[in-house]
């Protein structure tokens, strides 16, 4: 994530933080090393049981907030990129990516409540998914698959993992972890397949992004 | 065929088939946490220790009822229960009340709640940022309330 250890020696103001979570059950073996790649200086938190994607009701990688010094949140549920990225599987590529992202926050970290990037409360309320009972529930099945993972018990696992990404179909998080954990991982044959259909059906990948330029 | 990108099949079950708690124990998973209680009553329902449950989900009992924070939940007539000469808490009843999901392995005796929606409200309706609790890769517990005069940026990633 060396990414976000440029942004923020670049804004460098003592009142900004970084919370960078790896959503990602490979734990500290898989997220690690990535971290420590960057050296960075901002907190840094292993997130297996995808705690901060419960809080916020993000369902995709990556997803962010911007909270401002009242703990009040200033936007949400944004694909958080710093640039355009290609990704290619044999002859089918995608593009994913921003690169309006940064620009903005280094504005809002500038301006505070004077950004034009500032959401009203209502605006971000509104941007929250608002999560099912079920959707909810996926959440602790999954927590569940985890602990059962954890403690060796594999069909345990794949049993409240399976349940979790049932309840919660929204869920690319929970789809493509079960796939990175599997021979095509979590770019491959599936993964094009789900895209595929969210392309036909229209649906967001990430909730649009809607900065004002 | 490209290698499939960011494969790790041998870490789909790297453990070793360990106890989950001692035996006799029981577990709950609530918001990250891992509590194990050594004395629970279960009878389809979850009944816990009246004492543990600040240690579980932050609530305390006081006359007016649940308690956290500010907000005070009225028990319901089935969640002081009565057993063995001993008061216990029934946590599930009151999770229903409060619809909070959970979901159990009962034979495991592992139970797992997710959020209460309840205290997900301020979120919904103000945009006040939501409480959790994390642990950084130091071992620094991260709150949402320690970052208060701060501006953050919250950020999830992943290697896949």
């Amino acid at each position: 994530m060396p990414v976000w250890q440029q942004v923020l020696e670049e804004i460098n103001d003592p009142n900004f933080v970084i919370i960078c979570a790896a959503e990602d059950v490979g734990g500290e073996a898989v997220a690690g090393p990535i971290f420590d790649a960057a050296n960075p200086t901002y907190t840094q938190v292993v997130d297996v049981d995808h705690i901060i994607s419960s809080a916020f009701n993000f369902v995709n990688v990556p997803s962010s907030a911007w909270i401002d010094e009242e703990g009040r949140i200033v936007r949400v549920d944004e694909g958080s990129y710093s640039k355009i990225h290609t990704i290619s599987n044999g002859d089918q590529s995608i593009e994913f990516g921003n690169d309006v992202y940064t620009p903005a926050l280094k504005d809002w970290v500038a301006n505070g409540a004077a950004s034009k990037h500032v959401q009203a409360p209502t605006t971000v309320a509104s941007n929250i998914r608002v999560h099912s009972f079920d959707q909810l529930k996926a959440d602790a099945a999954f927590r569940l698959g985890n602990l059962f993972r954890e403690h060796g018990e594999a069909d345990k696992a794949d049993h409240n993992w399976a349940m979790a990404r049932k309840l919660n179909p929204e869920s690319v998080n929970f789809i493509r972890q079960d796939l990175t954990l599997t021979d095509e991982g979590s770019a491959g044959a599936s993964f094009m397949k789900m895209r595929g259909r969210y392309e036909s059906e229209g649906i967001d990948y990430y909730r649009p992004l809607d900065f004002q330029t | 065929m490209a290698k499939a990108m960011m494969a790790n099949p041998e870490l789909r079950n790297p453990f070793k088939t360990t106890p989950v708690h001692p035996e006799g124990s029981t577990t709950v998973l609530y918001q990250g946490k891992k509590i194990v209680l050594a004395e629970t009553g279960t009878s389809g329902s979850l009944l816990v220790r009246p004492d543990d449950l600040p240690a579980i989900n932050g609530f305390e009992l006081k006359p007016e009822g649940a308690c956290y924070n500010d907000l005070c939940i009225p028990l319901a007539a089935n969640m002081l229960v009565e057993a063995d000469g001993r008061e216990w808490f029934n946590l599930t009843a009151f999770a229903d009340l409060l619809e909070q999901p959970w979901v159990a392995d009962t034979q495991a005796r592992v139970w797992s709640f997710a959020e209460m929606p309840t205290k997900r409200e301020s979120t919904m309706v103000n945009a006040m940022a939501p409480d959790f609790e994390v642990t950084d890769r130091q071992g620094n517990v991260v709150r949402m309330a320690d970052l208060k005069g701060k501006k953050a940026l919250i950020v999830t990633w992943s290697s896949w």
